[in-house]
């Protein structure tokens, strides 16, 4: 029966290590560039609301109220105002002035706010990215709703005796009908799974997978193309070397090297983002998994590559739909359906899900198992698939 | 009477339409040295690759010691050494480091590897360059470097492709020098080349043309197959001469030697003789002639030209 030798798999591996070694600028971007991106990626989704975007609010009701009102929302981090003359014409012109939205305070506003039929303000919102004109409007809105509280405030406080002399009289239900109606009605949100609502949290497992499918899956896809391109799979194959002890031999340093720099990320991302790590034991299961399965798909791309060329051309067309459609950065549930379905057989989508699971939700085996079932699947189904690819070369 | 080492029963390959080798049927006897030769595109290198077991045969089969090349290739591999026409070994790692990787790919155990690597290192005189990187060595010393990862495992038989094309004739002599040092303790070498001086070092010839094998001897009987002696003739100008009698009635070929124009002829005699009595090219001015006996380069010519009626069977 065939059977694994340890130490041709060893020698293999030992050759694969050496390689990675010798070609420093692969030794670079191996060590340099993961914790890089982890820092560029992790301060560019530390938070996942817009702030400071640049604003425009033209006042043409310079009334004491309205002053009120502009002061609100001067204070409202989202946006950074600025401020234009009344005079201003063409308030739809973003782009022309540099700024994502403008907030107009037409002339007799405040007025309109006590004569029983209060006008809306204009505000004109770039809408191009779906998410920025909803966060951006809710957020006006909430300081448009502080304002309104306060003077409702201001004017229960100025109500005349009499009106306070006159509801007395009326009957205790009918006073706390009113006073129900005129107190504002609100939802009492209870955040759960990432209770700070911080985007780092959640799109950590997105920027590990990031990396980590890129480089498994463009080295990887790298090995073997290399050996056929310089004829030393020829070599390779009149020793006494099986296919299998060549996959696992390649496997292994790789597999090593990507378990360092997942500890490298994860390092960063706990200590210097504060990301909490709930039980470091799953995620390793759930991170190894997925290196299996990245690798072997690098193996299965490089099994039927003739160049190395070619093989980071099929590494490309590969993972630029996995990192638009697995979940990485953004719900998946906010995909249609179809692309949905796509999206699950991507090994990204069930890591970043199965990690969340894990270090958000933290649920257990029985939510995130048929990720990780999935991508056993996925690493038996590649490297089942590059041992016969290769085993046709061999033709 | 020994059993062949390697054993080939109408093994042929076929490219779709095309016939790449066809129905080759011939043994090879331990310890020789056996010299396959042919043209470009003859059948050689693919003839080897399904001796190694890296292409498998359309029809026919062959057997190293008896297992079959395609279906018992993993076991088959292990008694064979194989250098690739190209140099195909890892520039990045060093001379030592190659030699680790193939002895561990042949599962030799580590005791045996080092002293191994030091013996072979010695007979391929590296010993200096035992750390520096494979890529860095000159043409020769890759050679040098290749046939001593294909003897790491020490094996009774060693496939050669071309293994000294491109080669200066200092290191042609030193790779042919070892090859003896091999065929004397007893290893059996396959070699392919296009050098005729090298296939007359051979203990034994076998001639593929379009993939067919025309002849199989040893180089003494192969030259003694020809039927007829060769002319030589010195002709002014010499260059015209050329193309003219190529074109002349009677001539199946011209070749070009130190000078002189060796002419390939069913009848040389009576060619010659014509010639004397009516010398049918005025620009031309023929200066002398004399008989020579063919040798390897005539053989080749002959059997890859298809000059059938010069040669006749081997002894």
């Amino acid at each position: 029966m065939k059977r694994i030798s340890l130490r041709a798999v060893a020698s293999v591996a030992r050759k694969e290590f050496l390689h990675i070694v010798r070609d420093r600028r692969v030794l670079v971007l191996l060590l340099i560039l993961p914790p890089l991106f982890t820092l560029i990626f992790g301060y560019a989704f530390e938070t996942g609301e817009p702030t400071n975007v640049p604003a425009l609010l033209i006042n043409r009701d310079q009334t004491e109220r309205t002053q009120r009102f502009v002061g609100l929302a001067l204070k409202n981090k989202t946006f950074a105002w600025k401020i234009a003359p009344p005079e201003t014409q063409n308030e739809g012109d973003l782009i022309g002035r540099h700024v994502q939205a403008a907030l107009v305070i037409p002339a007799g506003w405040s007025e309109t706010l006590s004569n029983g039929d209060p006008k809306p303000l204009p505000f004109y919102v770039d809408g191009s990215d779906t998410n920025t004109a909803d966060a951006l409007t809710g957020s006006l809105q909430r300081s448009l709703g502080e304002f309104q509280l306060g003077e409702r405030q201001v004017m229960i406080d100025s109500l005349p005796e009499e009106v306070f002399e006159l509801g007395k009289k009326l009957p205790v239900e009918v006073r706390k009908q009113f006073t129900s109606a005129m107190s504002q009605w609100e939802v009492k949100p209870e955040i759960l799974y990432n209770p700070k609502s911080r985007f780092i949290d959640y799109v950590t497992p997105g920027i590990i997978g990031l990396i980590l499918q890129l480089l498994t899956v463009t080295l990887m896809a790298c090995t073997i193309a290399r050996e056929r391109e310089s004829g030393t799979l020829y070599q390779l194959m009149v020793t006494s070397l099986r296919r299998s002890e060549i996959v696992l031999g390649k496997i292994v340093p790789y597999l090593a090297i990507s378990a360092l720099i997942i500890l490298i990320i994860l390092l960063l991302i706990a200590f210097h983002f504060e990301v909490k790590l709930i039980s470091p034991l799953v995620l390793a299961v759930v991170c190894l998994l997925f290196l299996l399965c990245s690798l072997g798909l690098g193996l299965l791309i490089s099994a039927i590559s003739r160049t190395q060329t070619q093989a980071i051309q099929f590494s490309v067309f590969f993972l630029l739909p996995v990192f638009v459609l697995s979940g990485a950065f953004a719900p998946l549930e906010h995909l249609p359906a179809f692309i949905q379905g796509v999206a699950e057989i991507f090994p990204l989508t069930h890591f970043c899900r199965a990690f969340r699971l894990v270090n958000l939700y933290q649920a257990g085996p029985s939510f995130y198992g048929i990720d990780l079932v999935v991508m056993l699947l996925g690493a038996i189904i590649t490297f089942v698939g590059a041992a016969v690819l290769l085993k046709r070369i061999e033709q | 009477m020994t059993s062949p080492v390697i054993s080939l029963n109408a093994l042929s390959k076929s490219y779709g339409r095309f016939d790449a080798v066809r129905d080759l049927t011939f043994d090879i006897n331990p310890g020789t040295i056996f010299g396959f030769v042919g043209a470009n595109g003859a059948g050689k290198t693919t003839t080897m690759r399904m001796l190694c077991g890296l292409t498998r045969p359309t029809r026919g089969s062959a057997t190293i010691a008896g297992a079959d090349v395609w279906r018992k290739r993993h076991i088959v591999r292990s008694k064979f050494g194989y250098v690739a026409q190209r140099f195909s070994l890892y520039r990045d790692l060093t001379v030592a480091e190659n030699f680790r990787f193939f002895a561990g790919a042949h599962r030799m155990s580590p005791r045996q590897v080092e002293p191994r690597i030091k013996h072979v290192l010695s007979l391929i005189d590296l010993e200096t360059k035992r750390d520096a990187p494979a890529g860095s060595l000159s043409g020769g010393m890759r050679q040098l470097l290749s046939l001593g990862c294909a003897i790491i495992h020490d094996p009774p038989l060693l496939f050669l492709d071309e293994p000294t094309s491109g080669l200066d004739p200092v290191h042609r002599q030193q790779i042919w020098d070892l090859l003896y040092n091999f065929s004397h303790r007893g290893v059996t070498i396959f070699v392919t080349t296009h050098y005729m001086d090298e296939a007359e070092r051979c203990t034994e010839v076998g001639f593929l043309a379009r993939g067919s094998l025309l002849a199989k001897a040893t180089p003494r009987s192969l030259i003694h197959s020809f039927r007829v002696r060769l002319l030589e003739l010195y002709i002014e100008p010499i260059m015209s001469a050329l193309v003219e009698l190529r074109n002349a009635p009677g001539v199946l070929g011209v070749s070009l030697r130190s000078g002189r124009l060796r002419i390939y002829s069913a009848d040389p005699e009576g060619l010659l003789e014509s010639w004397r009595s009516q010398w049918p090219f005025p620009d031309l001015h023929l200066k002398g002639e004399r008989w020579v006996e063919p040798d390897m380069e005539d053989v080749f010519n002959a059997y890859s030209q298809g000059y059938d009626a010069m040669i006749g069977p081997t002894s």
